[in-house]
């Protein structure tokens, strides 16, 4: 037996009480855990954005559209590698209304070389290049609607209305994090041809790729100055930044979020600091005896303390023991495959889980921290004067 | 601790002390009131009290309730202080020392046996004798030995590892016994130990008291209400109204 015996067996003296405590701690955990796995999958897509690249826009707006002379106008910029064209087309498949999925028009061997994460077979990467009615498909969206390389699929235009021939060259995966998989890239010139008067030739965005991602935010500068003087201005910012800009939409959301995971941790500290409170109070009298044989009052905080921490260190057994098979094993899948343009990536961090486990702890401490004060000032021979 | 304790103990020169011979004071206590505060009302528990024990003695203590027999005895075993007077328990003078050094002093001094209901219910028998020699630098293994020595003094090695509440009330007084002498202290208090046993209990724990006195040469201050209890010891005080007669 030693000094922390005493603390963890008094744990396990009102099973019960113990059980309830360590049950709420754990749920509150569970609600902490998922909670933070939402907050760093939105930005993980922003941490998975690619350093070396750079994407230019309309500087009023990204509905408003660019001249398709701009690509090669970004391509003279010194330290721009190669510049690509996007078009944000919009379609739906009419046999699968409610799934979204972007559909994007680019330059196929600009894309490819911009965005050098992507991987196919060779053979269908030449399909593509070749077919001006050829898709690539993200493997994770052909998944779900059943589309295999060869089909021939319709899609409904809702931008540039009208039904929409596509042969799937080819389904893609990637390398990195950084792009989407669930999207249909497809021929700009398919798409061009079909259009007239101010609508041809244009552009939504493009995305350049640099020698040097240090200096991302001076070639940034460098296009801008570059349109300074011409009709339509751009604004040009690092991959990173546009996905945070995107983020930045739904920050009021995110802030919330963290603002739900503290009051949830608040009500942790509460129910800690409840059964704490209740064992010290029933147990005046066995402090008395304690202190009487001659143990301290540093001796009666750390009995104290120490009850609070095993509590706080049960209930993050349970409730990563709960968390983490929940969102291995369903959630996480289930959101990144319904959800994938939000939350590419819908796992726990292991950082998520050690912060679980610390707080737990340490909130324990926290919770523990007036009782523990109160018993060790407890005067020897009034507490063994209270019996029971 | 214990150690030092045995080093003094002048068991060599004081043989036959144990045997009700009185040897030097071990407690001495000169001129000591004890006053409570209720309010504005003053409470004189204590007043001018004297006392001297001798070393090797079986003191009982007896008077009405509400007498101040408790007071007095948590004053001698250093878990209170006096509010006058000086008190010398076993070379040490209590008044002078702080809190600290009265609990380190209590731990190796005094051996404590409350009313009843004083057993870490969490632990076992042999667990709850343990206890006062986490305090001390004893290895794990040779405190073991010392509370199971203990329990054998007084008769319980075959329940060391029942809980409390798996015990019968005497037998928790004698759990009770074992952790007051684990520490091999001095002196022994004890404050009504049989104040909750049937007669044939209360015996048990009176033989094992006389026992500690007589075998151990073990100084020890009983509160009793219990007349037969009083017999036992080698000297009878009464306590009236906060003073000795
Ligand atoms: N902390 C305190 N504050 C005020 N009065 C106290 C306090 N502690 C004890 N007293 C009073 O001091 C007096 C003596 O108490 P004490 O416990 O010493 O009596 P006792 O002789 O042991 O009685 P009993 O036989 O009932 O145990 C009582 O009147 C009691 O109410
Ligand atoms: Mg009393």
């Amino acid at each position: 037996m030693n000094l922390g015996t005493l603390a963890v067996k008094n744990v396990l003296r009102n099973k019960t009480r113990t059980i309830m405590t360590v049950v709420a701690v754990a749920v509150a955990l569970v609600a902490f855990i998922l909670l933070q796995t939402v907050l760093t999958a939105w930005t993980a897509a922003a941490d998975a954005a690619a350093k070396d690249r750079i994407a230019s826009r309309h500087k009023v707006s990204w509905v408003m559209s660019l001249p398709l002379k701009y690509v090669s106008d970004i391509e003279q910029v010194p330290g721009v590698q190669k510049a690509a064209p996007f078009v944000w087309f919009g379609g739906k498949d009419p046999n699968h209304e409610d799934e979204f999925f972007a559909t994007i028009a680019v330059d196929p061997p600009k894309f490819l070389e911009v965005y050098d994460e992507i991987q196919v077979e060779p053979a269908e990467r030449e399909e593509w290049l070749q077919n001006r009615r050829g898709a690539l498909v993200g493997d994770v969206i052909a998944k779900k609607l059943g589309w295999k390389v060869g089909d021939k699929v319709t899609i409904v235009g809702q931008i540039y209305g009208g039904d929409w021939e596509f042969h799937v060259s080819g389904i893609y995966t990637a390398k990195r994090r950084s792009v989407d998989r669930s999207t249909l890239w497809f021929h700009w010139d398919y798409l061009n041809e079909s259009l007239s008067g101010r609508r041809k030739d244009q552009v939504g965005w493009i995305v350049a790729r640099i020698d040097d991602p240090g200096r991302s935010a001076e070639i940034s500068k460098a296009i801008d100055a570059k349109f300074e003087e011409r009709d339509i201005q751009t604004l040009t910012m690092s991959e990173r930044a546009l996905q945070t800009s995107f983020l930045g939409m739904v920050s009021a959301v995110l802030k919330a979020l963290n603002v739900v995971s503290f009051v949830i941790l608040l009500i942790m500290v509460l129910i800690l600091g409840n059964t704490v409170a209740m064992g010290v109070r029933e147990r005046t009298n066995e402090y008395g005896v304690l202190r009487a044989i001659g143990f301290m009052p540093k001796h009666i905080v750390a009995f104290v303390l120490g009850e609070a921490v095993t509590i706080g260190a049960l209930g993050a057994i349970v409730g990563i023991a709960l968390s983490y098979p929940m969102v291995e094993r369903g959630l996480g899948r289930f959101i990144e495959e319904n959800m994938g343009s939000y939350f590419p990536y819908f796992r726990i961090a292991p950082s998520t889980l050690v912060t679980a486990a610390v707080l737990a702890m340490a909130l324990g401490l926290v919770a523990a921290a007036i009782p523990a004060f109160r018993a060790s000032k407890l005067d020897v021979v009034d507490s063994l004067r209270r019996v029971g | 601790m214990s150690d030092d304790a045995k080093d003094e103990a002048p068991s060599d020169e004081e043989s036959g002390s144990g045997n009700g011979s009185a040897g030097p004071p071990i407690i001495e206590l000169k001129g000591i009131g004890k006053t409570y505060y209720r309010g504005k009302e003053r409470l004189d528990v204590l007043k001018d009290l004297d006392l001297t024990i001798a070393e090797g003695s079986f003191e009982a203590l007896m008077g009405p309730s509400g007498s101040g027999k408790s007071t007095l005895l948590n004053l001698i075993a250093g878990l209170d202080t006096a509010s006058t007077g000086t008190i010398r328990v076993a070379g040490a003078d209590l008044n002078a020392m702080s809190d600290g050094e009265r609990a380190k002093w209590r731990a190796s001094t005094i051996g404590f046996v409350f009313q009843t209901y004083n057993l870490m219910p969490v632990l076992t028998a042999l667990e709850n004798v343990e206890l006062p020699l986490l305090l001390t630098n004893l290895g794990s293994a040779e405190r073991k030995t010392r509370a199971k020595t203990a329990l054998k003094v007084v008769g319980l090695e075959d329940r060391m590892d029942h809980h409390p509440r798996q015990l019968s009330g005497g037998q928790e007084q004698r759990v009770t016994i074992a952790r007051a002498i684990v520490t091999d202290p001095k002196i022994i208090v004890a404050d009504e130990p049989t104040g909750d046993l049937d007669r044939e209990n209360a015996d048990e724990i009176l033989n094992l008291l006389d026992k500690l006195n007589q075998e151990f040469n073990k100084t020890i201050v009983m509160v009793t209400h219990d007349p037969a209890a009083a017999d036992r010891a080698t000297q009878l005080r009464q306590l009236d109204k906060g003073a000795l007669k």
